[in-house]
């Protein structure tokens, strides 16, 4: 098997999944108890928790453990809102966001809050100058993601986060971070961003864990009301075993994050090259040495993205589509149609993802098998 | 006082000496669709089923369990007293009283004894009944024609009353009409195909194409979980996938467009008689209904029944769609049939499909062909899995 989903999820690290393991065999006690195992166990993760601020570079503010990246853009963007006082209403988003944060947006345009949906340029980032023209006097808060999860573009999240600071210098920023971080970690001391969310099963941690980090001062309601764990901002008893796991996952991203970083790059641009001579394929979002290390979206004319998908299936190579697509139903993809992409590109997008299990020297056993199978399926061009 | 539950079969009377083998069957499944309600027992007694053992709480779901099987014509819930008037009596006016909930009600007592010692005859039984419960229950009214509560007496070797009859499925019991193969596409039509078919006591093997990798992983769970609804009434049953795949870009490449879908359903009907021969089905059923489709025309139908020398039950033919979805929202399989996943029959979909092929045309494309080595080669991978009612397995 060649997994190249890793933008979907991830395959745990063994120290992880064993972290999770012990914590649910051994451990399985409740962290806020006041016995000496549990006490055990709560400075455990306080430490942890500790360490992975540090990895943000963030000396000062806090981090939540949440249910992961979904939970962790909603708390950020619902509960800062709901936390501040002010009458404004107008906030800023992009419209190639993830679904846990275009949702959370739609909801709020719902609600009576004004937004403006930024278009972004053809590789799929937003330029800052389009975010200039958006900001206004009573903007209370703009989200744009670090890493686009379908084309892998990045954005320049330290000019955009100055840049909302420079002109509305009262509005939070908030970045989704879920496909960025292990990877492309940002320096949280440099960048004023606000609200950090990350989940741990894109960084080969569990699912069912994420992170919210709030910078300090930055006020924030809970989503739940409960026991009051989290510091009030996460009700919930804390889920030990999958946090053990997310801090064990973050603790080797970091310290091996130049080596993964360069594996995956290199896993990426052996692809490429691989693929090289295929007619008719396109690159979807950044040419591949600008985009994130771990994305690659291409697509093949004359060939559905699915059925590209399950032919390379059944030869145990997993990738994605870059949008789903049936005779009866169409559901493209709506980050590359922001993109500008449509027709058979559209169609036929596939996204390839890389994780820390990949090898550049499995990539042109995957990269001959794309072209074989692209030549036998154009051989058959659905009427 | 004990409960019991009544289980009535309608058509199996009619089966003169056959009869005991048709009872069988019906215990049989009966015995089956109750596995999950554990310590329940299926009694024959007087020619009647009787379920006992179902813990109170589970009655009712257990009532609704036998009423999705085939050959079983109605169920009651049944309270089992001594045959002592006053407990005849006491017992009546709780089902009377539970039925009315204490609202104006019209009611009618029907009474029978097979035990003709018992002092009273039927009328006067029903008449002793019917009077005392008069005087409790002030709110009461008779109406021997249409009444709201029918409470029925009967005496046995003790006194069984009840008032719900509840309706269940009919038919015949799955098993003793043989066995027949089902062409199961995934969409809304073949799954209620099957159902009549089985609800006649045939039970149903089911054969499906995939072309992966035009077709999914979901598109095969949903034709799983079709087959496991359709369990929830046939039993368990097989389900046989063939990949279809190669037989359709041979015919892509080689047969002419407006003949592909036709071509295409000939070598489905050959592969699916090839499966029902080894697995002695007498028939194969599909969902075609006449005109809803190019390839259900008359002509078109049959092209593709030129190839198969066993009959081929069509009894959705007559429908009309609107019908068909009545019916497929009443089994239980219309959400999973709109699942939005491409089947094999909507990949290479000519443009300009032909709906009146002419005599001698499809075999004409054929003869160019390995029809034989093509089914070969289809059956050499085909893929059986057992398929369970979904309550059966945990």
């Amino acid at each position: 098997m060649i997994y190249l989903d890793n933008s979907a999820t991830t395959k745990p690290f063994g120290e992880a999944a064993d972290a999770v393991d012990r914590a649910l065999r051994e451990d399985f006690f409740n962290p806020a108890a006041a016995y000496s195992p549990a006490v055990q166990l709560h400075t455990r993760i306080e430490k942890g928790r500790a360490q992975m601020l540090r990895t943000l570079k963030a000396d000062t503010g806090k981090l939540v453990f949440t249910s992961g990246g979904t939970e962790a853009n909603n708390l950020a963007v619902f509960g800062a809102l709901s936390a501040m006082r002010g009458r404004d209403r107008h906030v800023v988003t992009t419209t190639v966001e993830h679904a846990s944060v275009a949702g959370v947006f739609h909801t709020l345009e719902e609600n009576g809050y004004e937004v403006t949906w930024l278009p972004v340029d053809a590789h799929g980032a937003l330029r800052p100058d389009t975010l200039k023209n958006a900001l206004r006097a009573d903007t209370c808060l703009v989200s744009f993601m670090h890493v686009n999860n379908e084309v892998g573009a990045i954005n320049d999240i330290l000019a955009l986060s100055e840049l909302t600071k420079k002109h509305c210098p009262r509005a939070l920023v908030h970045c989704d971070g879920v496909q960025a971080y292990g990877r492309l970690t940002p320096n949280l001391s440099v960048c004023p961003i606000d609200l950090y969310a990350v989940s741990a099963h894109k960084f080969h941690g569990p699912k069912g864990a994420g992170a919210l980090y709030v910078r300090e001062g930055v006020r924030v309601a809970p989503l739940f009301m409960g026991g009051g764990q989290e510091g009030g901002l996460r009700s919930g008893t804390s889920n030990a075993p999958a946090t053990l796991g997310m801090l064990e996952a973050a603790r080797i991203c970091y310290r091996t994050q130049r080596e993964l970083v360069g594996r995956l790059s290199g896993c990426k641009r052996a692809l490429v090259e691989g693929l090289a001579g295929i007619g008719d394929m396109f690159v979807n979002g950044p040419p591949p040495e600008e985009g994130a290390p771990h994305i690659l979206n291409v697509s093949f004319l004359g060939v559905r993205g699915e059925t590209l998908l399950h032919s390379l299936e059944q030869h145990g190579i997993y990738v994605s589509t870059g949008s789903a697509c049936s005779a009866h139903s169409h559901m493209e993809s709506r980050v590359l149609a922001a993109l500008g992409i449509d027709g058979e590109r559209l169609l036929g997008a596939v996204r390839i993802s890389f994780g820390a299990y990949n090898t550049p020297a499995e990539m042109p056993e995957v990269a001959d098998r794309i072209r074989t199978e692209v030549a036998h399926l154009r051989r058959y061009r659905r009427m | 006082m004990e409960r019991t539950i009544l289980v009535r079969y309608g058509e199996i009377h009619l089966k003169g000496l056959n009869r005991p083998f048709f009872e069988r069957a019906l215990m049989n499944n009966l015995r089956d669709a109750l596995r999950p309600f554990v310590g329940a027992r299926v009694e024959r007694r007087d020619g009647r089923v009787y379920v006992e053992g179902v813990a109170p709480e589970d009655e009712k779901a257990a009532v609704d369990r036998l009423c999705r099987v085939f050959g079983v014509h109605s169920v009651s819930r049944v309270v089992g007293v001594d045959k002592g008037l006053d407990s005849i009596a006491a017992a009546a006016l709780d089902l009377i009283r539970e039925a009315a909930k204490e609202a104006p009600a019209t009611f009618k007592v029907r009474a029978r004894r097979s035990d003709k010692r018992f002092p009273l005859n039927s009328m006067e039984l029903a008449a002793e009944i019917g009077g005392r419960a008069l005087k409790a229950l002030p709110y009461l009214k008779v109406d021997v024609h249409r009444p709201q509560i029918m409470l029925d007496i009967e005496v046995r070797e003790r006194a069984y009353l009840y008032t719900d009859a509840k309706k269940a499925v009919g038919g015949m019991p799955v098993g003793t009409g043989g066995r027949a193969m089902l062409l199961l596409s995934g969409g809304i039509d073949s799954p209620v195909a099957g159902y009549m078919i089985a609800r006649r006591g045939v039970a149903v093997d089911c054969v499906h194409f995939e072309s992966v990798p035009y077709t999914s992983g979901q598109a095969r769970q949903k034709v799983i979980d079709l087959a496991t609804i359709m369990a929830g009434y046939c039993g368990p049953m097989r389900l046989h996938i063939v990949s279809f795949t190669e037989i359709q870009q041979k015919l892509y490449e080689d047969g002419p467009p407006p003949l592909l879908t036709i071509l295409m359903r000939r070598f489905m009907m050959r592969i699916a008689e090839r499966l029902a021969k080894k697995r002695r089905c007498g028939a194969l059923i599909t969902g075609e209904n006449l005109g809803q489709v190019a390839s259900q025309t008359m002509d078109s139908l049959n092209a593709t029944n030129a190839v198969v020398s066993i009959p081929v039950f069509r009894p959705l033919i007559g429908f009309d769609k609107a019908g068909i979805m009545d019916r497929a929202r009443q089994i239980g399989t219309y959400e999973t049939s709109i699942l939005p996943y491409d089947d094999c029959c909507s990949v290479f979909v000519p443009r300009h499909p032909a709906t009146r092929p002419r005599p001698g045309e499809p075999e004409k494309a054929e003869a160019k062909m390995d029809v034989d080595a093509m089914v070969e080669a289809a059956l050499s991978g085909v893929e059986t899995l057992d398929i369970r009612p979904a309550e059966n397995e945990w």
